[in-house]
């Protein structure tokens, strides 16, 4: 059958060494090269590649196409599904996930400590936040002082289960606050 | 918004406004679910399995050739229906337990409906795992090489609707089991009317009103955003499995029963679930059995992960209620009946928990006081997506039903629906009326301006085309005064360091529920005679079945205070045993010694005291002090709290559209035990509440029988634009057995939102749409738009 020439028969046929070639990410501010179809296949998405590869388990890999935001790193200053990006297209860019960001970020101190009357908790299982905080972060990156329609519009990507949105989006404003009194995020 | 509850008992810890405990770890990513556990840099030798998923939703596999599956590189394991291995798996159930006790094979609740094959030849609707499992490198050989199996199917007529199914003539889905699609009788809940109190038909006609209803829930996904998965591992006859299952003993139990293995060669790792809901997975789903066969058969760690769309595996469960009820013309209802027909799917699992015990105990703490009672519930099997467990399983689909026929009721006798309510509904040990019942519903028309409600569709009128209503529902609380007694003994431990800090086991698989930080403060309350802080306290959240007591199981939304009721006896114990070791440094008895502030001290001359962490570093064996407490939950007639939720809706005529203006979400706690993560329950659940009642829809191609929106795309989850104002209002009005007498209310923060949701629309525009989910195509047709 055709469909039995498949991605692993070609990973071994030695005319593709010929054409192989390296490509380079730079994630949380190292960089990682990987010999294409050794290392990494095309198929392979960032988010794949992140993961499994090279251990960022804080994001998520959830419904894998794009609808719930679990995946979110931020390339080049810019909230990414990474789960859509394929690990070749990101080549050469500059990428951030949770893991690089500080320890006293204060988008992920807003998150971790919101809990006033009225608001609830910003996460319950905490699957879907590390993207919720990586989104927050790109947001407040490019708009210091979002309103909260502003918050609702940015994060309205990402999908909690758990139902926090309302403390995600205080968490949010408070992050800003955060911000203007210490003046600039981490990472 | 941003009315804080006044406790009822002030305390130190217990019941405040404060972080969760694993706040930071999940704010920064740091918390590992399984899927972060089980990666290829950890398990580099793993293999992936994948399972042949049926694409007909009724067909038979006459014959398998696996001849080209076999030649696909990187394919090490085929595992298929004809396999010794599989053929001695027993025929089994995915539901040994309704999910709060550990049951044996043997034992299982509904041991008549075991109609599962692990791996069989038949499918029983579009996604059964069906004939055929490869392991092999990587997920995209795994699932190329299903490709290249040579199926030749046998297919079958099939039945997606439970009342055509009901039918002589309709095509059987287990003709091995049954010659009617209807489910056997139940051994848990009992016969197809399993309440009859009373006589109805003389209630009826002792009645002055009688009015009918008909209400239809449907099948909701529970949504976890955390595939369920496992990888498993043999070392010799030792069997690992790392799971996000949430009832890590059952899944040793299951997987030592199957695959006949002693308990103690089978390790069960769960670390935090990235949210349950209700998810099928007690630990008995088949995927766990023939991951742990390919691995044995490979010698490789293999793991299997449902990917989204596969995620779609169980729903709640679809009910058609249809209800009756007579009262006096003052409101005193004389007669009640519910009929219930649930659409189990293709696989039984716990669905008569659904249709019979969840409504079996609502009958005894809300409807005690109704003179004649009737209700009956029959489930049947479909070739649709087996359905039964989901947050608030059984009552939810009665809540649509019973807040329905109390709002037509009151309409019919021109009375206010919560003054209705009052009257007639409580607790079989309470006179009525009951005081749970009367604050939450008082306080819920406060809150939501019940005084400006309008007759239905005589409000005034918005842009022309948009028109406003109110409406709410009501429930019991659930399990409050019998504390889960079948789910046998609590276990705890605390363990106190010779330095002062604690180690708290308490397991319970971390699922996002806020009860381990209800646990952490339980234990900090608990141990406050020692003046232990935050600190102090290290609390594991990953249940080992190597070396955890056995976990107390993330389900009926109780372990919130239930592993904290049980570390008050095990303070009381350790207080007990630090006195005794002190006693001849003291030269006193224990008995005549106390701890308070972190001092032990004679109680007859105080000023004889040390300070114990001290004295355990500086003159001790410096071993640890341990309390390990094994507790019976208590079972006390304590009566019952209410729930309610009310709603305020605007409703586009020309559209169809529903907009929801605000929520008022009502719980009678009993105690709150966290105040921040018990505010997140009530805001949170409206997420699903809202979709079941307005968004989702798992939508199924009638002619070919084929599920059409196995995703998050076409499937709708309400995102943060979609979410309307909540109000949260936390109660202290009832109080149960114990220290704190809590109540949970995970799964009943969206039990009442449907409901109040269809109420509110029927008071916007004077016609009733009764079927779930309303969409609005529902709203213009009931409308006569369409």
């Amino acid at each position: 059958m055709s469909q039995k020439k498949n991605t692993s028969s070609e990973r071994d046929n030695p005319m593709k060494d010929a054409v192989s070639r390296a490509i380079k990410l730079r994630v949380n501010r190292v960089w990682h090269e990987f010999v294409l179809e050794r290392d990494v296949q095309p198929t392979e998405t960032l988010a794949y590649v992140l993961r499994e590869r090279l251990g960022f388990t804080g994001l998520k890999v959830s419904c894998d196409e794009g609808a719930c935001g679990a995946c979110t790193v931020i390339m080049d200053g810019k909230a990414i599904l990474s789960c859509m990006t394929l690990a070749v297209e990101a080549d050469g860019h500059d990428i951030l996930t949770i893991e690089g960001l500080a320890e006293d970020d204060p988008v992920i101190a807003a998150f971790a400590e919101q809990s006033e009357p009225g608001y609830g908790t910003a996460m319950q299982c905490g699957y879907c936040t590390p993207g919720f905080v990586m989104t927050a972060k790109a947001l407040l990156d490019a708009n210091p002082t979002p309103t909260l329609d502003e918050v609702k519009e940015a994060l309205s990507g990402n999908i909690c289960r758990c139902g926090c949105y309302t403390a995600v989006a205080q968490a949010v404003l408070h992050a800003s606050q955060k911000i203007s009194t210490q003046g600039g995020t981490h990472g | 918004m941003g009315n804080p509850y006044k406790p009822r008992v002030p305390r130190k810890f217990i019941g405040g406004y404060r972080p969760r405990i694993d706040g930071f770890d999940k704010a920064s990513g740091k918390v590992k679910f399984a899927d972060d556990l089980t990666t290829k840099l950890t398990f580099p030798d793993m293999l992936y399995a994948r399972v042949l998923k049926s694409p007909y939703p009724h067909a038979r596999i006459k014959h398998l050739d696996t001849t080209e599956v076999e030649k696909l590189e990187g394919v090490r394991a085929i595992l298929t229906y004809e396999d010794p291995e599989v053929k001695k798996l027993k025929v089994t159930n995915a539901g040994w337990t309704d999910g709060v006790d550990i049951l044996s094979y043997d034992r299982m609740m509904w041991y008549p409906m075991r109609d599962r094959r692990v791996i069989g030849d038949w499918a029983r609707w579009v996604g059964d795992e069906v004939g055929l499992v490869v392991a092999a490198d990587s997920e995209s050989i795994a699932e190329e090489a299903l490709k290249l199996a040579k199926i030749e199917w046998e297919i079958f007529p099939f039945v997606l609707d439970p009342i055509e199914s009901m039918k002589p003539e309709a095509p059987l889905v287990h003709p091995e089991l049954r010659e009617t699609n209807v489910l056997p009788e139940d051994p848990v809940g009992g016969p197809d009317v399993f309440v009859e109190k009373g006589d109805v038909n003389k209630g009826f006609s002792e009645a002055d009103v009688v009015v009918e209803s008909k209400a239809v829930h449907h099948n909701p996904n529970q949504g976890s955003l955390d595939n369920w998965c496992c990888l498993v591992e043999w070392k010799g006859d030792m069997l690992t499995v790392w799971s996000n299952s949430y009832e890590a003993h059952q899944t040793r139990m299951h997987m030592s029963q199957m695959l006949d293995l002693p308990l103690s060669n089978v390790r069960v790792i769960c670390s935090y679930v990235g949210g349950q809901f209700g998810r099928n997975d007690t630990g008995e789903q088949p995927f766990f059995l023939y991951t742990a066969i390919l691995a044995k058969r490979t010698g490789r760690p293999v793991k299997f992960r449902h990917n989204n769309r596969e995620s779609f595996l169980n729903s709640r469960q679809p009910a058609i209620y249809t209800a009756r009820a007579g009262t006096k013309k003052d409101g005193t209802i004389t007669a009640m009946t519910f009929k219930c027909i649930g659409n189990a799917g293709a696989y039984a699992d716990q669905t008569m928990f659904a249709l019979k015990f969840g409504p079996a105990e609502i009958a005894e703490v809300a409807l005690a006081h109704v003179p004649n009672l009737k209700m009956e519930a029959y489930g049947v099997y479909t070739n649709k997506l087996p359905a039964c467990m989901m947050r608030g399983v059984a009552n939810s689909q009665f809540n649509l039903s019973f807040g329905q026929i109390v709002d037509i009721l009151a309409e019919e006798l021109d009375m206010d629906p919560i003054d209705l309510a009052i009257k007639n509904f409580g607790h079989e040990e309470e006179s009525l009326p009951n005081k749970s019942l009367v604050e939450v519903l008082h306080e819920g028309a406060r809150r939501i301006g019940w005084e400006n409600r309008h007759k239905p569709g005589e409000g005034q009128v918005y842009g022309h085309v948009r028109k406003r209503g109110m409406g709410f529902s009501f429930h019991p609380g659930w399990h409050a005064e019998w504390q889960e007694t079948r789910r046998g003994r609590i276990q705890v431990r605390l363990m106190l360091n010779p330095d002062g800090t604690v180690m708290l086991e308490a397991p319970t698989v971390e699922t996002g529920s806020g009860s381990n930080t209800c646990n952490f403060l339980g234990c900090l309350e608990a141990l406050s005679f020692l003046a232990v802080r935050p600190e102090d306290v290290h609390y594991s959240q990953v249940v080992d079945t190597e070396t955890s007591l056995r976990d107390c199981v993330q389900t009926d939304s109780s372990v919130a205070y239930l592993q904290s009721e049980a570390m008050m006896v095990a303070a009381a114990d350790l207080k007990k045993k630090i006195c005794e070791l002190a006693a001849p440094k003291l030269d006193a008895k224990p008995e005549e010694l106390d701890i308070e502030e972190g001092n032990i001290f004679v109680k007859a001359s105080p000023d004889k005291q040390m300070e114990v962490k001290i004295w355990l570093m500086e003159e001790t064996d410096l071993a640890p002090i341990v309390a390990t407490v094994h507790r019976v939950p208590l079972d006390l007639n304590t009566g019952i709290p209410f729930i309610a939720t009310f709603a305020e809706v605007e409703v586009d005529t020309d559209t169809g559209e529903v907009d929801v203006l605000k929520l008022v979400v009502l719980h009678d706690c009993g105690t709150v035990m966290h105040a921040s993560g018990a505010e997140a329950q009530q805001l949170g659940g409206q997420v699903m509440g809202l979709g079941e009642a307005l968004y989702e829809e798992i939508i199924y191609d009638e002619v070919r029988g084929v599920p059409m929106n196995f995703n998050w795309i076409d499937y709708k989850i309400a995102t943060m634009a979609d979410f309307p104002p909540v109000d949260p209002v936390l109660m202290e009005v009832w109080k149960g057995g114990g220290e704190y007498g809590a109540c949970g209310i995970g799964e009943s923060t969206l039990t009442c939102t449907p409901r109040a949701v269809l109420n509110a629309i029927y008071n916007a525009i004077d016609v009733r749409v009764d079927e779930l989910p309303v969409k609005p195509e529902k709203i213009l047709k009931a409308l006569g738009k369409i």
